[in-house]
């Protein structure tokens, strides 16, 4: 079939969709569904800032046909914590000027949310690794680190709010 | 002339500049909330689209788009001849001067011949994606390959390929001071060196983009990711309107580095909405961009550097050329900043700099932070490096011997008004590399190397360089800053906040910003030239100095007390024992006398004449900004593998309004810089591109680069509010040049081409033979 | 960009993916992880008429160890092979070369069947299949073939995979004794694609001397290929550095890389020896002590 009708859960919430089968699952979100949190900066599979959490594992939504999250949660930056309320990790970046031009950033939080998970004390070097998939282009890396690391020593991150209204 | 602004306090007296708070568009940015150019939707919006040359160099003999225009869901198909007015000159953005050679051109769409791989010959709107590129697949073009020139050497021979009909030299600038051939031929030591830089991209994560639509009152409107929002002239002009119906709106920028400052999107989206008379937007993939966005200058260096036997400097003698592609774009300004900078941060008594730049069917080049001079480093420290080991001196030693110092005059003529922390930057970075490490494994040697460099801010004196800031109370005793300053991520508008926020005694959230509307906020100029804080924080001090001063005589008689006893805090005004008057009671105080609650600001830099570089001429930056890396690198001695192991990035900054925000441009510049030097380039095959995909064309990841450890020097002595110097440019000029310092250093081997690939290094160790 | 438009099929089962493929032919591409197939749809080098995504082919999920013979199904993903659990802890190799694929998005969607299909000369998986001297199983019309891996890779991007086959499974022989493995990857910078790797397996004998020496090089050329006559000189020797290090560089180099972009045949051809004899010697230091052994 060329189209077909997918319902996935994005950000807690149950969504239903005609998609072309040759979208990506990047063009759905940002061009049908709103989702521009999520950046298109290279079509590739490179540059990470199309990063989504595909039931909670970091995938490139560019490299995803859209057909493929049928069934599947995806998370985005801002399923990370209720509306106007910021993670830990978030506020970690802003505290430790991890932001500069931004582009990188939802895709970078969303790398460090999904490794923190697994990983409750990292070194730096640990820390790089992660997220050694991940450009930027401002920063130079290191506020990222900082932010990382001290997100880590503050506590286990919460998992992601379900249900947002 | 401009005064300078009050209000340089002493650092104690200092309550918000200076404190390394948090951006105010971080929030935003770590939600996600900031709608980047191509985030933006409008409804009944069309998808824009360019066709490009797939020659770098041929004659369009047939241009057929009427396949294409029948094509369902296509709304517009436009050639050179649906263009009202087929000329982009690059003008020094923003300003009205003509010099010569600094007006450049370059066709909308090209009309009967293409110069490069990627020009732009055929622009389509369409109401998908998808269309659009069916449509582009869909316009027949029949090109008959010319022959090119490919090698700026090449292009100055008789008898090269000419890429355009004034021939392919396009500036050349020269600079002397004393004699340098004559201090050459005495001088105790002389060493020779030829250094080559590549070309290199910025790639930016946010690949271009914009949309643009007519708007209520029939004005054409762009919002787009831009260095420049003056461009709504360059608009107006190809559309053939009057400048006041162009609108540009200045987005949030994920990334410019020089690379948004000529004309990207604007132009096109203004034809494509003009047609349609709907909203059009138009994003650039990954691959378009690497393929047909400007890219920096490559350089041939050649010097001769001539010493005495104590390791004073005598004679500086440089000889310079850059590839321009095949437009010019702003070559011939970074020419003149490489020209003026090449001879380095030293004491030159005898200095001869000759700088040409050439056409060729390369890429266009044009602005890339540090805009010329940044490539000069790779030159003049490799020259010190190896005098000093020639002498057998200290690298920080015979630095410190030759430094410039307040009051030096630059081979161009310029006098130094301001502290020079060249020596005192060296030795910091030097002291704080720390013990040398030792090799992590047997094959493996560990090296360092310094490089210190100069680099201007603010624009050249004679282009009269002006920003006008808007600062206004509302009634409730927050604050109003607007101005048109563009963010590219720098913390641009964020210091902004800070600022104002000093002076009128206030909290920076209590401060909104408004940036980058060509309609709606005073124009501050292009966020370029390591200018901004320069400039717009000028203005913004001076707009709220003055707003203070009209201010303060109203809370002075609610609070009867002399106005010079007045202090601005905690929400309002207090008198010396404490009484205090809030916001909104001296607000309604102003406007029941009709005092104004609101300033506008305009800030002239101090301007100088049009000067003569080669007769040392005299001023023509307003300052510059000194700085020093030091690095220490393993050296793989089997594959040549580099891997820099520390690095540190010591700049005077005059004043760091926010420190966060210095670090991170100081870190992210240093970053910049290790990219260059170790990875980047952008590889030209008879001027195809081979590094069209963000796969093949490497940039740093953050298991590439160390933790930059960044050291500021604040002398207090810049031209920007508070004392503070620029800093967005500085940070990417040594990093190279002290990589290929500390390679020697490690190694024994000179490596004079960037970048120093693994491959380059080996095969300078003699490790390469065949089989 | 958009990528062309296509039919798209998800087939259940593995029957009705190679009808499927049967009827459609050389229209159709299959799709497994898509880290390498959607980027040439979105860049529109590839436009299929139909795509077959075989990811709900659960029957190609399966990891079995059979005695000495470990079974991977295709459709297993990267980070199986880099977290090694279960079955998968076999073969040490394998969390090794995983782990240096792309970056985690790349681990979390790719496959092992879809690595060695796409045959890119780089890649690491191909290399490891070949060290191990593996067994292709695919899956097509006729039944099921059995293909060594020395036969599989035929050429730049090239299986000997027939039209309407589809890859099911690899086999990786399991060897008793003491055995040490490793890999030695050069890239210009971390999560690339090899410029060259170099993948040891070495079992010692009783004496510690060499009793088996296999070596296979990913990126010096259009397959990976196995370095028969530095594999047979390093048969029998105490696998110190020096002595490796004496044997590689004096024999003939079986590679034939051309040169490129992103390094020179002759750069290629160093790093081969400089990382063949990293890879041997560490694989060797491995074997006594158990680490990158075979638990027997």
């Amino acid at each position: 079939m060329a189209e077909l009708t997918i319902s996935f859960t994005l950000n807690g919430e149950r969504r239903e969709v005609r998609t072309a089968a040759h979208q990506t699952l990047l063009a759905l979100l940002r061009d049908e569904l709103g989702a521009i949190e999520v950046k298109d900066g290279c079509g590739e599979g490179v540059c990470g800032t199309c990063t989504v959490l595909l039931d909670g594992e970091p995938v490139s939504a560019c490299l995803l046909l859209a057909a493929r999250a049928a069934g599947r949660e995806v998370t985005t930056v801002r399923g990370l914590a209720p509306v106007g309320t910021l993670h830990p990790l978030q506020e970690a970046f802003v505290a430790h000027g991890a932001a500069q031009c931004g582009f990188c950033t939802p895709g970078m939080i969303l790398t460090a949310y999904a490794f923190l998970r697994n990983h409750r004390r990292p070194a730096r070097d640990d820390i790089r690794r992660a997220i050694s998939g991940n450009l930027c282009r401002c920063t130079g890396y290191a506020k990222i680190v900082d932010a990382i690391e001290a997100a880590a020593a503050e506590a286990a991150p919460a998992s992601p709010a379900a249900g947002r209204g | 002339m401009a005064k300078r602004p009050a209000a340089v306090l002493p650092a104690a007296a200092l309550r918000v500049v200076g404190r390394p708070i948090p951006r105010h568009d971080a929030r935003d940015k770590v939600q996600a909330a900031t709608l980047y150019a191509a985030d933006w939707q409008m409804p009944g919006m069309l998808h824009g689209a360019v066709l490009r040359s797939v020659y770098p160099s041929a004659l369009i003999r047939r241009l057929d788009t009427s396949r294409a225009a029948a094509l369902p869901g296509v709304a517009a198909v436009l050639t050179a001849r649906d263009v009202p007015n087929n000329t982009l000159w690059t003008d020094v953005p923003g300003q009205t001067s003509a010099v010569g050679a600094l007006r450049a051109r370059i066709q909308v769409l090209a009309d009967h011949v293409v110069r490069f791989q990627g020009e732009p010959i055929a622009l389509v709107a369409a109401e998908t994606p998808e269309a659009a590129q069916q449509a582009l697949e869909a316009i027949e073009v029949e090109y008959e390959p010319q022959p090119g020139v490919f090698d700026p050497e090449a292009a100055l021979h008789p008898g090269a390929a000419q890429v355009h009909e004034e021939g392919n030299l396009l500036a050349r600038w020269h600079v002397e001071r004393g004699d340098a051939a004559a201090a050459l031929a005495t001088a105790d030591v002389v060493v020779e060196g030829t250094y080559r830089c590549q070309f290199i991209d910025h790639a930016y994560l946010e690949p271009e983009a914009g949309v643009a639509w007519i708007d209520a009152d029939g004005v054409v409107t762009i919002r787009v990711a831009t260095q420049v929002i003056e461009h709504f002239r360059d608009v107006a002009d190809v559309l053939g309107v009057a400048h006041n119906r162009v609108r540009v709106i200045g987005t949030y920028v994920g990334g410019g580095f020089g690379g948004k400052e000529d004309v990207t999107v604007e132009v096109f989206l203004g034809l494509l909405a003009s047609r349609t008379r709907r909203p059009v937007r138009m994003v650039w993939s990954r691959q378009e961009s690497l393929l047909a966005r400007p890219k920096r200058h490559p350089f041939l260096l050649r010097y001769k550097t001539g010493a005495s036997r104590d390791g004073t400097l005598t004679a500086q003698s440089v000889e310079l050329l850059a590839d321009s592609g095949a437009y010019a774009f702003l070559s011939a300004l970074v020419l003149m900043y490489a020209t003026v900078t090449a001879a380095g941060p030293y004491r030159m008594p005898n200095a001869s700099i000759d700088a040409r730049v050439v056409y060729t069917n390369n890429p266009p080049t044009s602005a890339m932070r540090g805009f010329g001079a940044m490539q000069m480093v790779l030159g003049y420290e490799s020259q010190m490096d190896r005098l000093a080991r020639r002498l057998e001196m200290d690298p920080v030693a015979i630095r410190a011997r030759n430094a410039l110092r307040k009051g030096d005059r630059l081979p161009v003529g310029q006098e130094l008004e301001t502290h020079v922390a060249v020596a005192e930057a060296a030795a910091r970075a030097w002291a704080a590399l720390g013990p040398r490490r030792a090799p992590s494994a047997p094959h493996r040697r560990i090296g360092r190397g310094l490089a210190c460099n100069i680099q201007s801010y603010g624009r050249i004196v004679w282009l009269h360089d002006w920003a006008s800031a808007w600062v206004g109370f509302e009634m409730d005793g927050t604050v109003v800053v607007r101005t048109g300053v563009p963010d590219v991520g720098g913390g641009q508008a964020s210091s902004l906040c800070q600022i104002a926020a000093e002076v009128l005694g206030v909290e920076p959230d209590g401060v909104a910003v408004h940036i980058g509307d060509s309609a709606l906020t005073p124009l501050a100029g292009t966020t370029t030239a390591t200018r901004q804080l320069y400039m717009s924080g000028n203005a913004v001090l001076q707009a709220a100095a003055g707003l203070r001063a009209q201010l303060l005589p109203v809370a002075a008689q609610m609070l009867e007390t002399p106005a010079d006893r007045v202090t601005l805090r905690d929400g309002g005004a207090a008198d010396a024992a404490g009484r205090r008057a809030a916001w909104p009671a001296i607000l309604r105080e102003c406007a029941r006398l009709g005092v104004p609650r609101s300033f506008l600001g305009v800030y002239h830099a101090p301007a100088g004449d049009p000067i003569d570089l080669d007769r040392g001429g005299g001023r023509i930056f307003p300052d510059y900004t000194f700085g020093a890396h030091a690095v220490e690198v393993e050296v793989d001695t089997e594959t040549g593998a580099v891997t820099v192991v520390r690095h540190v990035a010591c700049h005077d900054v005059g004043r760091a309004i926010n420190p966060q925000s210095v670090e991170g441009q100081i870190q992210g510049g240093a970053v910049m810089g290790l990219g260059y030097g170790l990875m980047e380039e952008v590889l030209l095959d008879r001027g195809v591109n081979l590094s069209t995909n963000f796969a093949g064309y490497l940039i740093p990841t953050a298991l590439d680069v160390p933790d930059v450890e960044a050291l500021l020097i604040e002398s207090g002595e810049g031209k920007g509010p508070y004392g503070a110097r620029g800093i967005g440019e500085p940070p990417i000029g040594p990093p190279a040049a002290a990589i290929a310092n500390a390679v020697e250093d490690a190694v024994g081997v000179r490596i004079t081409e960037l970048p120093i690939t693994p491959e380059r290094v080996a095969r300078a160790l003699g490790l390469l033979s065949a089989g | 960009m958009p990528a062309a438009p296509f039919d798209y099929h998800a087939p259940a089962t593995l029957a009705d993916a190679l009808a499927l493929l049967g009827r459609l032919g050389d229209d159709a591409k299959v799709l497994a992880g898509g880290q390498s197939l959607v980027p040439l749809l979105t860049l529109r080098l590839v436009r299929p008429a139909a795509v077959v995504d075989i990811h709900g082919l659960d029957e190609l999920r399966g990891v079995r160890r059979d005695g000495a013979t470990l079974e991977i199904g295709a459709l297993v993903r990267h980070r199986a092979l880099e977290q090694g659990e279960g079955a998968l802890a076999s073969c040490p190799l394998l969390p090794e070369a995983a782990a240096l694929i792309g970056n985690v998005r790349v681990r979390t969607m790719g496959t092992i069947g879809g690595s060695l299909a796409h045959a890119d000369p780089a890649a690491e998986l191909p290399a490891v299949v070949r060290v191990l001297d593996g067994v292709l199983i695919a899956r097509g019309p006729e039944g099921e073939r059995a293909i060594p891996a020395s036969e599989f890779f035929t050429g730049l991007l090239s299986t000997s995979l027939r039209p309407g086959e589809l890859l099911a499974a690899v086999r990786l022989p399991l060897p008793a004794g003491r055995a040490g493995y490793a890999v030695e990857e050069f890239t210009r910078r971390a999560g690339d694609f090899a410029v060259v790797a170099a993948l040891a397996a070495v079992e010692l004998d009783g004496a510690g001397r060499t009793a088996r020496v296999r070596v296979a090089i990913a990126g010096a050329g259009p397959v990976p290929v196995r370095l028969a006559a530095i594999e047979r000189a390093l048969t029998g020797i105490e696998p110190a550095e020096p002595a490796v290090r004496a044997v590689v560089r004096d024999l003939r180099l079986e590679v034939e890389p051309d040169d490129d972009v992103h390094a020179s045949a002759d750069y290629r051809r160093h790093l081969t020896r400089v990382l063949t004899v990293r890879a041997v010697v560490r694989a060797a230091a491995r074997a006594p002590e158990g680490a990158g052994a075979w638990p027997s």
